[in-house]
């Protein structure tokens, strides 16, 4: 029963993958990076930096992840301190990866891992075959998909014409192929209203952006830029209920839902488009993890993981938006670097990596507290007085807010800050006052030491 | 259904009739109709109408014509497909099948069997397009059926068939048995008489579980079962893929399959057909096989044989995760008092042989033949039914969702024989579940009638190859098979399909077979991108790519009127839509 309960899985058989002899050869590495998108890039930089060999498995035909399709420019504020097009980021990422030599197979899909040892197997299928590599440590740097129009239940006709953004970006700005000339988008996710402005430039008239919460999911310079700019409205608690058209999408029914998103009766429009293009929410690639059986932090829908960036699994990481989505490649980027940085050192020493001895993450890090009411999530979960230092907090707040402090207390008592530790006076708490906090924009709390600390027992982050 | 010979009788049978008519449903008027009896008037609304046929059902004519019309409704058309040319102009087929499901694809395969030419013809851009696509997959083991219909009959020889015809078409097969479970212990031990005459009468294996038994067999099954009944034979195969390989293996042998191909007439003299005609010309066949699905009635009134109706019976499933997949391991549903006496089985949960669950279908009576469409009622309904069964399931796992609609007639059962009233028709009619499970032996029987019509001897066909040629599924191969096989043909190491794991390779295979897969539905149908959880978001862009450069011109999603693109990039909207 054991053996039909695992037949359907797509992926190699158990005896096929632990059975090494059935490949001619096994490529060793300490690292392997899943991932070729930013998180991945920077991630394997970081970890061949740190003195690291590394492999890079992509599964698309070029490196640069979803950027590659990401025409419009934003990217690298933080990171270059330039306006950058999605190409062009990914490009500066790519050119800094090769100029580092570091090994990579492209259309490598990853059909397998696995624990081995005190390390793991990988085992990856691509024109070149199948091959098994094993590693010390494995970086996740998958990303994330779309949520489907299914997921969010849109009822009536399965017609062609309902894509998500993404897919729809793709079939535009990579194939060069119209998928409309008259859309409705559901959901204002940030890469639907890049999608509203997107399609408008290309002769796409866009009859509005429908949200089913009250206050829009993605960034204010997106509403402001690629909405108001262009004349396209944005309308709050309204949802698609129905798609009509047998073959193509011919019209969208229109609702208004009240406060617990049910549609009000009465409310019920019938809009004429050739096309619903959803962007309702992303979701980690989370395959490779689950494969691990690997612990899901259920707020993030990423995997738990501590300020090294490492799962519950001990030498498998994560980052970009596997680990959380982001709001900017600039923070995927990072926490590759943090990712990769840790990785190298975990392989090193796995041992000492747990034990505080060589100042890297000690003591046990503990689950970090915080208030359902107050925070949709905070990354890392896990935070551990040892570091590693820097610690930055990326959290994203429940409900719009103005005037916040967002505090980080130990045991009912707030923490001081590395300042005022070092002038000896007090006052100063790891703290950071906040005008406003939407939901939809991530915020950070960087968090320079929590030296002198001791083992702390409990953490919480507290927003007053 | 006694053959109503005597015209005294049949008067008589009919003014009871309409005497029960006129008090229970004001306004219906009733007809003799051959030996059928016909019904006529206006209704409010559809159920009514769908009660007053099976009411006239119960009164000893050989079928109902339902023409009770809905008020303030009109039937929509036919839908039919926009090409019209002469590519079948002038052809005389021995055999014409209309309809490619899985009905009409078993017949093609079956008669293939024989040195006739055979031609099936499908308004559709593929097969399996109605409610072959649109089912769950169950190869029933017959205990659902009343002894002595049609149904239970050919269920339980059809499904014995299945284990031979999956091998040699190389459609994934398993008999993973069924559960009919009860909550009420009452229910149970009153169930285990009625059941038991069943399984002997039918003779359909099965046994009692109580809970700890039950437990024992699928350790997540929740506190609503307190026991079972359980079916060994219950199989569980993609009825979409089994059609499409009936119609491959088929078309390896010699039957010619025209798609998009809509019967619009024909011409019937001295009680048999000479002409049929069609939008893509005017074909002679000797024998017409009428496996037209919701559209039977329809076919067997151009050739002028109309003496049943169906009504159409939709229902709606979903589908969950592959991760929810391990939960379960039986297809299983809870059993009550009202669906003990239903015509429909009430739907349930079943492992798909893909490794995903699906949940339904639920079923209810509307007017509409091809609408399918879902609701959201009716979908929370069928979660909010089924999801309680096993601990595990829930809603986040539903990673999509489907409409059928089913084609029973009146009688709620098969019409399985050569017209009585024209010589050269034969009907496959009235096919609701458990079509699938009896397909195989329908076929068989429709095969018998067709030679004894054609009549003369008629040789078997000596080219005639059972086996498919099928091309080769990546997941089923062992990691060596693999390596030759990526060694061989590079293409199929490329993986397309990130949550299915499909390679480029398979899906080249399905556009290039014997049936070619020319739209992503039809693609998604044989090889699966675009049936995990993305949903087609990563993959339907590279599935259109590779359709691209094998030569499809447009890219649909299900044929004429679906296409995927619109104009091109920068092309102004108003010259579409000239009022903004």
């Amino acid at each position: 029963m054991t053996d039909k309960q695992n037949n359907f899985t797509q992926t190699a058989s158990t005896e096929d993958i632990v059975n090494l002899s059935t490949f001619t050869s096994v490529e060793n590495y300490d690292i392997l990076v899943l991932g070729g998108g930013p998180a991945g890039l920077a991630a394997a930089v970081s970890a061949h930096e740190n003195g690291a060999s590394v492999l890079l498995i992509e599964r698309e035909r070029r490196l640069g992840g979803i950027l590659k399709q990401c025409v419009h420019d934003g990217f690298g504020l933080l990171r270059y301190k330039e306006r950058l097009t999605g190409p062009e980021y990914a490009q500066r990422e790519i050119d800094c990866f090769l100029a580092a030599e570091i090994p990579y197979v492209l259309e490598s899909f990853v059909v397998d891992v696995r624990k081995e040892g005190s390390g793991y197997v990988v085992c990856a299928q691509s024109a070149a075959g199948m091959k098994a590599y094993s590693c010390k440590a494995i970086i996740l740097a998958c990303g994330c998909r779309e949520r489907t129009s299914r997921q969010v239940f849109i009822h009536g006709q399965r017609s062609a014409g309902i894509f998500s953004a993404g897919t729809a970006q793709y079939f535009v700005n990579i194939q060069g192929k119209m998928p409309t000339k008259r859309c409705v988008i559901l959901g204002s996710g940030d890469i639907g209203l890049i999608m509203a402005r997107r399609l408008t430039l290309e002769g796409a008239s866009v009859v509005g952006v429908y949200e089913i919460k009250n206050a829009p999911a993605g960034l204010s310079r997106n509403i402001s830029q690629c909405l108001d700019d262009f004349g396209i409205p944005l309308h709050l608690s309204t949802t698609v209920t129905e798609v009509l058209g047998t073959q193509r999408v011919e019209a969208v029914a229109i609702e208004k839902v009240d406060t617990n998103m049910n549609p009000i009766p009465g409310t019920r429009e019938i809009i004429e488009c050739d096309a619903l293009i959803l962007s309702v929410g992303l979701l980690p690639e989370i395959e490779l993890a689950n494969a691990l059986d690997i612990p899901i932090d259920p707020a993030t829908k990423g995997p738990f993981v501590d300020q090294s960036l490492m799962t519950q699994a001990a030498g498998v990481f994560a980052c970009g938006n596997v680990l959380h989505v982001n709001d900017l490649a600039d923070w995927v980027s990072w926490s590759g670097e943090i990712a990769g940085e840790n990785a190298a050192k975990y392989c090193r020493n796995p041992r000492g990596f747990f034990t505080n001895k060589d100042g890297c993450v000690g003591g046990e890090p503990v689950l970090l507290q915080y208030s359902k009411a107050d925070f949709l999530y905070v990354v890392p979960q896990y935070v551990s007085s040892h570091g590693p230092f820097p610690l930055t907090l990326f959290f994203r707040s429940r409900e719009d807010v103005k005037d916040k402090t967002i505090t980080l207390a130990s045991g009912g008592v707030t923490l001081p800050s590395e300042e005022a530790l070092q002038d000896g006076k007090g006052g100063g708490y790891i703290s950071k006052k906040y005008r406003r906090i939407i939901p939809s924009e991530m915020e950070a709390l960087k968090v320079k030491s929590l030296g002198r600390l001791g083992d702390a027992v409990e953490f919480r982050l507290k927003m007053e | 259904m006694a053959n109503c010979a005597f015209g005294v009788i049949c008067t008589k049978k009919l003014g009871s009739l309409q005497n029960l008519l006129a008090r229970k449903y004001p306004g219906v008027e009733c007809f003799e109709f051959g030996d059928s009896v016909r019904l006529e008037g206006t209704l409010g609304d559809w159920e009514t109408i769908v009660r007053c046929g099976k009411f006239a059902a119960k009164a000893g004519f050989r079928a109902v014509i339902n023409d009770v019309s809905l008020k303030d409704f009109t039937p929509p058309p036919m839908r039919t497909p926009p090409v019209k040319d002469n590519a079948l102009q002038g052809l005389t087929p021995d055999v014409l099948i209309i309809g490619g499901g899985v009905i009409g694809c078993s017949i093609a395969r079956e008669l293939s069997r024989w040195q006739l030419s055979v031609l099936l013809v499908d308004k559709e851009d593929d097969v399996a397009m109605h409610a072959s696509s649109r089912n769950d997959g169950m190869i029933h083991p017959g205990i659902a059926s009343h002894p002595g219909t049609l149904r239970g009959e050919y269920n339980v020889r059809g499904n014995a068939m299945y284990d031979q015809i999956c091998k040699d078409l190389s459609v994934p097969f398993e008999r993973w048995g069924s559960l009919i479970l009860y909550h009420e212990r009452w229910f149970g031990i009153s169930a285990r008489f009625f059941l038991g005459y069943r399984s002997k009468a039918l003779g359909v294996p099965g046994r009692h579980l109580n809970r700890r038994r039950l437990e024992a067999l699928e350790p997540n099954i929740t506190k609503e079962a307190n026991g079972a009944f359980e079916y060994p034979t219950s199989g569980i195969l993609s009825p979409y893929k089994l059609t499409v390989a009936l119609a491959e293996n088929a078309v390896e042998n010699d039957v010619q399959i025209s798609l998009n191909t809509v019967v619009t007439g024909m011409d019937v003299e001295h009680g048999a057909i000479t002409a049929v005609h069609t939008n893509r010309g005017t074909v002679r066949p000797r024998v017409i096989a009428n496996a037209a699905g919701c559209f039977c009635d329809t076919v067997a009134g151009m050739a002028g044989d109309r003496f049943f109706s169906i009504h159409p019976r939709k229902g709606e499933c979903c589908i969950l995760d592959k991760n929810a997949g391990p939960l379960s391991q039986r297809s299983m549903g809870l059993i009550g008092l009202a669906a003990a006496f239903s015509t429909s089985k009430g739907g349930g949960i079943m492992r798909t042989i893909d490794g995903n669950v699906l949940v339904g279908p639920d079923a209810y009576e509307q007017p509409l033949r091809e609408d399918f469409s879902t609701n959201r009622e009716n979908l929370d309904a069928v979660m909010n039914k089924h999801l309680q069964l096993i601990n595990g399931f829930n809603r986040s796992q539903v990673i999509a969702y489907f409409a059928g609609v089913r084609a029973p007639t009146y009688e709620e059962d098969f019409i399985i024989e050569g017209s009585r009233r024209v010589q050269n028709l034969i009907h496959a009619a009235g096919i609701q579940s458990p079509g699938l499970a009896s397909a195989p032996a329908i076929a068989d029987e429709i095969t018998k009638l067709t030679l004894s019509r054609i009549g003369g001897k008629i040789l078997p066909n000596p080219r005639f190859n059972p086996v498919r040629n099928a091309s080769p599924a990546m997941a089923k191969l062992s990691l060596k098979e693999k390596q030759e096989l990526i060694a061989k043909n590079p293409e199929y190491g490329v993986v397309v399909c990130r949550c299915e794991g499909i390679s480029k390779g398979e899906i080249r295979a399905a556009v290039r077979s014997p049936l070619p897969a020319t739209s992503l539905d039809a693609v998604k149908r044989r090889v699966r991108p675009g049936m995990g959880r993305c949903q087609g978001g990563f993959c339907t862009p590279l599935v259109a790519e590779l359709l691209q450069e094998e030569g499809v011109e447009s890219i649909t999603k299900k044929g004429a009127g679906s296409e995927l693109f619109v104009g091109s990039l920068g092309d102004k909207a108003t010259e579409v839509y000239p009022d903004d």
